[in-house]
C-alpha cells in the first residue's frame, strides 16, 4: 500500500515537469488569439521572420524556437498564456498580437518577469503613459504601432484637408461606441476638430456595443442636420457598417471602423460594406508597398494564401519587422537580457524606401524625446510622423476608402493616396 | 458538532502537507496553474454554499466576486488605500451586496432565480462600463493594481493558504447544524419550514457566508492578477467555469468543488501544448459535458463509488 | 414620434420571434434551455454557409437552417434532456455547457471574426420620416404569422392541445393517454426550428459571430421572465415593451444605457411579481 502510494506520488510529480525542453537556443513566444485575423497576422508575420533568421543560421549558431500561447481574446486566459510562456516554456522574447484589455491584463506579469515584449496590435496611449510613469518597470516593453493619440491627430488633418476644404462640410455628428477606445478617440478628435479643421460637433451619440438595431441611432444622427457622421467603432463594427448600408443612411460616414481594416472585410460583409472610409494604421489595405514589404507580403500570400487572413493585416508587417529588429538588438546586446536588450532595441532603425522616398520606418521614440505637434513624449512607441511631408517616419495612420465595388484605396495623406474620397451612391 | 473524526483530520493534514511540499516537486509553470486552481476552488466553494446546497442556482456569482475585486482595486489603485484596509472593506461591501442580491431570492424560486441572478451580472457588466469610468477604468479596466507577493512560489503559498483556510472553515461550518439545515433546504424547503426553522434566516446567512468568501476570493484574486477588466469578470464563461467546477467535482461537498476546480484548470492548461488554438476550448467543454452527463453528482461521487467497491472487494477477501 | 412607433414595432417583432421558441420549451418542458440561443447561431451560420458560401438560393438556406434547428432540438431532447429525467438544474447546466461547446465549435469552423448576411429582402422603404429595411419588415411579418400560427396550433390542433395538457400537468396528461415523451420531442423540434429561423433573421439584421448567442438569450430570458411562463400573448406584449423601451431609451434618453433598462426591468418585475406580468401555469 505504501509503495503504491509512493509510485503514484512520483508519477504525479513527474507528470508536472515533463514539458520543458533544453533551454540552450533562443525561444520566441507568441501571445494572442489564434483564431482572430489580427492574432494570426502577427503569428504568421513572426513565423516568416524566424524562418528567414533560421535559414541565415539562427541566433548564435542555434536555430530559434517558436512557441505560441492562445489568449482566445480572453483577459484571464491572456494572463495564463503569459505565465505559460514565461515559466513553462521559459521564452526569451515575446511577440504579442493581443487586443487592448488583454495586453493590459498581462502587463503586470511583463513587469514582474521583465521579458522583452513587443506589442503589434494594441495602440492604447495609456500603455505609453505607463512607460513614462514607471520607466524602469516597463523598460522591456515596446509597441510598434502608432498610439491612438497620434492617430487622432492625423485624423484631424484629414478633416481639415478633405472633409472641410474639399467637401465643404462644417458640421459633424459623432457616433461613438461606449468603450474606453471610443472615449479616448472621441475626446481627442472633438477637442481638435473645431479649432483646427473648423468642423463643429453638433451632437455626440454614445451607443452600447451590444446594440442590435441602429435604425433609431441613425435617425437621431440624421435629424441633427450635420453634414456627415463620424463613427468610432472597434467592437462589432460590422453591424454598424452593414446596417448603415442596408438602411441607406443619407449621410456620409467616415471615422474609425476596425472591422474594415482587413482584406477579409469584403467577404465577411458579403459585399454589403461599401461606401465607408476608416482610418487605419500602416501598412493598411490598399496601401502601396515598398519593395521589401511587398516581398514579405508575397511570401505570406504564397504560404498562407489558403486560410484567412489571406493577406496580412498591418500588424503582420509589424510582427515581421519587429522580430527582425528584436534579434538584431539581441545580436548587439549579446542576448535578450532585460538590462541590455532594451537599450539596443531603442537604437534599431529600419527605413523602407519607395521610389527614393522614405515610405515606412521601424524605429522607436527615445525616452524624453518630444514630438513637436503634440508636445509630449512617446517612449518605446514606433517613431511615427504626423507632419507632412512625412520624411521622418511613416504616418501614424492613413485613411482608407472601401468603394461599393469592393476595391480599396488609401485616400489620405496625399503622399500615400491611391484613390479619392467618395460618398456612397445613395447619399445625395 | 458531529461527524468530525480523527480520520478526517488526518486526511486534511496529509493533503495540507502534500500541498506545502508541492513547490519542491513541480515546476514554477505548474505552480502558476495551481494558483489559478486555488482561486477557482475558492469561487467554487463560495458558489456551492448558496447554490450547491440550497438548490438556488446562481448564474450571477461573478457579480459578487466582481464587487469584491473592483472595490479593493478602486480603493487601492485610485485612492492609494493600503491593501490591509481595502481588502476587509471590499469584503464588507460584497457582503452588503450579497444581502441586496438576496432580496429577490426571497421571492423568486427555481429557474427564475437563475435568471434574475444572470440579469444582475449583466447589469453590473453594463454599469461598470458606463458609470464613473474614471474610477472603474471603463471597458479597459485597470492595470497595475498592487500585487501582494512576487514570484510563483510566494503567490502559491498565499493562494493556497487562503484556499485551505476557507475550505477547512467551510467544511467545519457545514458539519454544524447550519450545514445540515442548508442541505435540507435543497431537498425540501417546505419540510424545513415545517420543522420550525426560519428558512429565510438560514438562507440569508448562507448568502452572507457565500458573499464573504466570494468577496475575499475576488479581492485576493485581483491583487494576484494585478489587473482587472469587466470582460474578464462579468462574463458568461466565468460563470460557466465556476458552476462546472462545482458540479463536475460534486456539489454539496467541500472536496468536490476543490477537485472540480483543479481538474478543470489542469485540463485546460494541459491541452495547451497539444491543441494550441480554439480546439482546446471545444475539447475542454466536451469533456466537461460528457463527465457531467455521465455522473451529474460529479467526480467526488465517481471516486467514492470506486472506493466503496474497493471496500466491498476487500471485505470479501478477508 | 411616428418614427419611434415604426422602429419600435419592427424591433419588437424581431424580439418576439427570438423569444417564442424559448417560451415554448419553458412552458411545456418546464426547463430553461440555455442552449436555445445556439439554435439562432447555428441557424444563422448554416444559412450563411449555404447561401453566401455555396451560392444556393435563399429559400434553400432557410429551409436547411430550420431543418437543422429542428434536428438539433430533437437531438438535444433525446440525448440530454430525457436521460436527465426532468432534473431542472442538470438540464440547465448541461445546456449551458453545450452552448459554450457550440460556441467553440463555431470558432473552429468559421473563425472568430464577425460576418454579415445579405438582407433576405433587400431594399428600403421610407415612411413617416423613418427608413425601414424590407429585411426587418419581413422579420416582423414572419414573426406575427408564426405567433398567430402557434397560437392557433396550440389551441386548435390535437397535438397542440396535447402540448397544453403536458404543460399543465405532465403526469395527468400521461394518465389521459397523451404520450408526454412524444409531445416533448415535438416541442423541442419546433423550438429548435423556430430558433434557427429567428437566427437567420436576427443575423441578417445584425451579424454572425461566435458570441452572438448571449444577446438573444438575454432578450429571450427577459421576455419570458417578464411575460410569465407559457403565455404566448404575454410573449408578444412583453417583446413590445422591451422593444419600445429600447427604441425610446436610445432615441430620447441615452443610447449607452440601452441594456441597463432591460436588466432593471427583469429584476424589478421579478421582485414585484415573481410570476411575471402575465404569469400563468399552462401554455396558451
Amino acid at each position: 500500500m505504501v509503495s503504491k502510494l509512493k509510485i503514484m506520488l512520483i508519477a504525479f510529480a513527474l507528470s508536472f515537469t515533463a514539458t520543458h525542453a533544453g533551454a540552450d537556443g533562443v525561444k520566441v513566444g507568441f501571445i494572442g488569439s489564434l483564431s482572430s485575423d489580427a492574432g494570426r497576422s502577427a503569428l504568421r508575420g513572426a513565423q516568416i521572420a524566424i524562418d528567414e533568421l533560421n535559414a541565415a543560421g539562427g541566433f548564435n549558431g542555434k536555430p530559434i524556437e517558436y512557441v505560441q500561447a492562445d489568449t482566445g481574446e480572453d483577459v484571464t486566459e491572456g494572463i495564463k498564456a503569459y505565465e505559460y510562456l514565461a515559466e513553462t516554456e521559459e521564452v526569451d522574447f515575446i511577440l504579442s498580437g493581443s487586443i487592448d484589455d488583454v495586453s493590459l491584463g498581462w502587463m503586470p506579469r511583463m513587469k514582474e518577469y521583465r521579458i522583452p515584449t513587443l506589442d503589434t496590435w494594441t495602440s492604447y496611449i495609456g500603455i505609453i503613459d505607463m512607460i513614462i510613469e514607471d520607466y524602469e518597470g516597463m523598460e522591456t516593453y515596446f509597441m510598434n504601432v502608432a498610439s491612438d493619440e497620434a492617430l487622432a491627430t492625423l485624423y484631424v488633418d484629414f478633416g481639415k484637408d478633405i472633409l472641410a476644404k474639399k467637401m465643404g462640410w462644417d458640421s459633424v455628428v459623432v457616433l461613438q461606441e461606449d468603450t474606453a477606445f471610443g472615449g479616448a478617440i472621441n475626446g481627442l478628435v472633438s477637442q481638435l476638430l473645431a479649432p483646427e479643421a473648423g468642423i463643429e460637433i453638433v451632437d455626440t451619440i454614445v451607443y452600447d456595443i451590444a446594440t442590435v438595431d441602429f435604425a433609431p441611432i441613425f435617425s437621431r444622427a440624421v435629424d441633427t442636420g450635420a453634414d456627415f457622421i463620424y463613427i468610432i467603432s472597434s467592437v462589432n463594427s460590422q453591424v454598424v457598417s452593414s446596417q448603415y448600408s442596408k438602411l441607406q443612411v443619407p449621410k456620409a460616414m467616415t471615422g474609425v471602423n476596425v472591422a474594415a481594416l482587413g482584406q477579409e472585410y469584403w467577404e465577411d460583409t458579403g459585399g454589403a460594406g461599401g461606401g465607408i472610409s476608416t482610418l487605419s494604421p500602416v501598412p493598411s489595405v490598399g496601401f502601396a508597398l515598398d519593395p521589401a514589404s511587398a516581398k514579405f507580403a508575397e511570401t505570406y500570400a504564397k504560404r498562407y494564401g489558403s486560410s484567412r487572413p489571406k493577406f496580412p493585416h498591418f500588424n503582420g508587417f509589424n510582427a515581421y519587422w519587429g522580430v527582425k529588429q528584436a534579434f538584431a538588438a539581441a545580436e548587439d546586446a549579446g542576448g535578450f537580457s532585460a538590462d541590455k536588450w532594451p537599450k539596443e532595441m531603442l537604437k534599431q532603425d529600419i527605413k523602407l524606401e519607395k521610389d527614393g522616398e522614405l515610405w515606412l520606418r521601424y524605429a522607436f521614440w527615445q525616452p524624453g524625446e518630444v514630438e513637436e505637434r503634440t508636445g509630449r513624449t512617446y517612449p518605446h512607441n514606433i517613431k511615427f510622423d504626423i507632419t507632412p511631408p512625412y520624411d521622418n517616419g511613416a504616418p501614424a495612420m492613413v485613411v482608407i476608402q472601401w468603394y461599393e465595388d469592393g476595391t480599396t484605396a488609401v485616400i489620405y495623406p496625399p503622399k500615400y493616396a491611391t484613390g479619392e474620397f467618395s460618398v456612397p451612391s445613395w447619399v445625395k | 458538532m458531529t461527524g468530525i473524526s480523527w480520520r478526517h483530520v488526518a486526511l486534511w493534514a496529509v493533503f495540507i502537507i502534500f500541498m506545502l511540499l508541492l513547490p519542491e516537486m513541480v515546476s514554477k509553470g505548474t505552480l502558476r496553474t495551481v494558483i489559478f486552481a486555488n482561486f477557482l476552488a475558492i469561487f467554487a466553494i463560495s458558489w456551492d454554499v448558496i447554490s450547491g446546497r440550497t438548490g438556488y442556482i446562481s448564474f450571477g456569482h461573478p457579480f459578487l466576486i466582481g464587487i469584491g475585486a473592483y472595490t479593493t482595486a478602486i480603493l487601492s489603485y485610485r485612492f492609494g488605500m493600503p491593501v490591509g484596509l481595502s481588502i476587509p472593506l471590499a469584503v464588507c461591501v460584497t457582503m452588503v451586496a450579497g444581502t441586496l442580491f438576496f432580496l429577490p431570492a426571497l421571492r423568486v424560486k427555481g429557474s427564475y432565480f437563475a435568471l434574475v441572478t444572470l440579469a444582475f451580472m449583466e447589469l453590473m457588466y453594463q454599469l461598470v462600463q458606463v458609470i464613473r469610468p474614471d474610477l472603474t477604468g471603463g471597458t479597459r479596466g485597470m492595470s497595475g493594481v498592487t500585487t501582494l507577493a512576487r514570484g510563483a512560489v510566494n503567490n502559491y503559498y498565499l493562494s493556497f493558504g487562503l484556499m485551505i483556510v476557507i475550505a477547512v472553515s467551510m467544511w467545519v461550518l457545514m458539519k454544524t447544524r447550519f450545514g445540515t439545515a442548508l442541505s435540507a433546504i435543497g431537498m425540501n424547503e417546505e419540510s424545513v419550514r415545517g420543522s420550525g426553522l426560519s428558512t429565510t434566516r438560514l438562507k440569508l446567512f448562507a448568502f452572507m457566508v457565500s458573499a464573504m468568501v466570494a468577496g475575499l476570493g475576488g479581492a485576493f484574486y485581483v491583487h494576484y492578477l494585478g489587473s482587472i477588466a469587466p470582460r474578464a469578470l462579468f462574463d458568461i464563461n466565468f460563470v460557466f467555469t465556476i458552476i462546472v467546477a462545482v458540479l463536475i467535482g460534486g456539489a454539496s461537498t467541500i472536496v468536490g468543488p476543490m477537485l472540480g476546480a483543479f481538474f478543470l484548470t489542469f485540463l485546460l492548461e494541459y491541452l495547451r501544448p497539444y491543441l494550441p488554438g480554439a480546439e482546446r476550448y471545444f475539447i475542454y467543454g466536451s469533456i466537461a459535458l460528457v463527465i457531467y452527463m455521465y455522473q451529474p453528482k460529479g467526480l467526488y461521487e465517481i471516486v467514492m463509488q470506486q472506493w466503496r467497491k474497493y471496500r466491498v472487494v476487500k471485505a470479501g477477501e478477508t | 414620434m411616428i418614427q419611434i412607433l415604426i422602429q419600435g414595432l419592427l424591433l419588437s417583432g424581431l424580439y418576439a420571434l427570438i423569444a417564442v421558441g424559448f417560451t415554448l420549451i419553458f412552458s411545456v418542458g418546464r426547463v430553461l434551455n440555455l442552449a436555445y440561443a445556439s439554435y439562432l447561431m447555428v441557424g444563422g451560420y448554416i444559412y450563411f454557409y449555404v447561401v453566401q458560401t455555396q451560392g444556393m438560393p435563399k429559400i434553400v438556406g432557410m429551409v436547411v437552417a430550420v431543418l437543422m434547428g429542428c434536428l438539433m432540438g430533437m437531438l438535444m431532447y433525446r440525448a440530454m434532456v430525457k436521460p436527465l429525467k426532468g432534473d431542472h438544474v442538470a438540464v440547465e447546466i448541461s445546456t449551458l455547457i453545450l452552448a459554450v461547446v457550440i460556441q467553440a465549435g463555431i470558432v473552429l469552423l468559421f473563425n472568430d471574426s464577425a460576418k454579415i448576411l445579405h438582407p433576405i429582402l433587400p431594399g428600403v422603404w421610407h415612411v413617416g420620416g423613418a427608413t425601414v429595411t424590407l429585411n426587418i419588415l419581413t422579420a416582423t411579418v414572419v414573426s406575427w404569422l408564426i405567433l398567430g400560427g402557434l397560437y392557433w396550433f396550440v389551441r386548435k390542433t390535437h397535438t397542440g392541445r396535447a402540448m397544453q395538457a403536458v404543460s399543465m400537468d405532465a403526469k395527468g396528461a400521461t394518465v389521459c393517454g397523451v404520450d408526454a415523451d412524444r409531445i416533448n420531442l415535438i416541442t423541442w423540434g419546433i423550438s429548435g426550428g423556430l430558433g434557427a429561423l429567428a437566427g437567420v433573421f436576427f443575423a441578417s439584421y445584425t451579424q454572425l459571430s461566435p458570441n452572438m448567442w448571449v444577446t438573444p438569450l438575454i432578450i429571450a430570458v427577459a421576455v419570458v421572465i417578464v411575460g410569465g411562463i407559457g403565455s404566448i400573448v404575454g410573449t408578444l406584449i412583453v417583446a413590445h415593451i422591451i422593444g419600445f423601451m429600447e427604441i425610446i431609451s436610445t432615441t430620447l434618453i441615452a443610447a449607452e444605457l440601452r441594456g441597463v433598462f432591460t436588466m432593471l426591468l427583469i429584476i424589478g418585475v421579478l421582485i414585484i411579481s415573481p410570476k411575471g406580468l402575465f404569469g400563468r401555469e399552462e401554455l396558451g
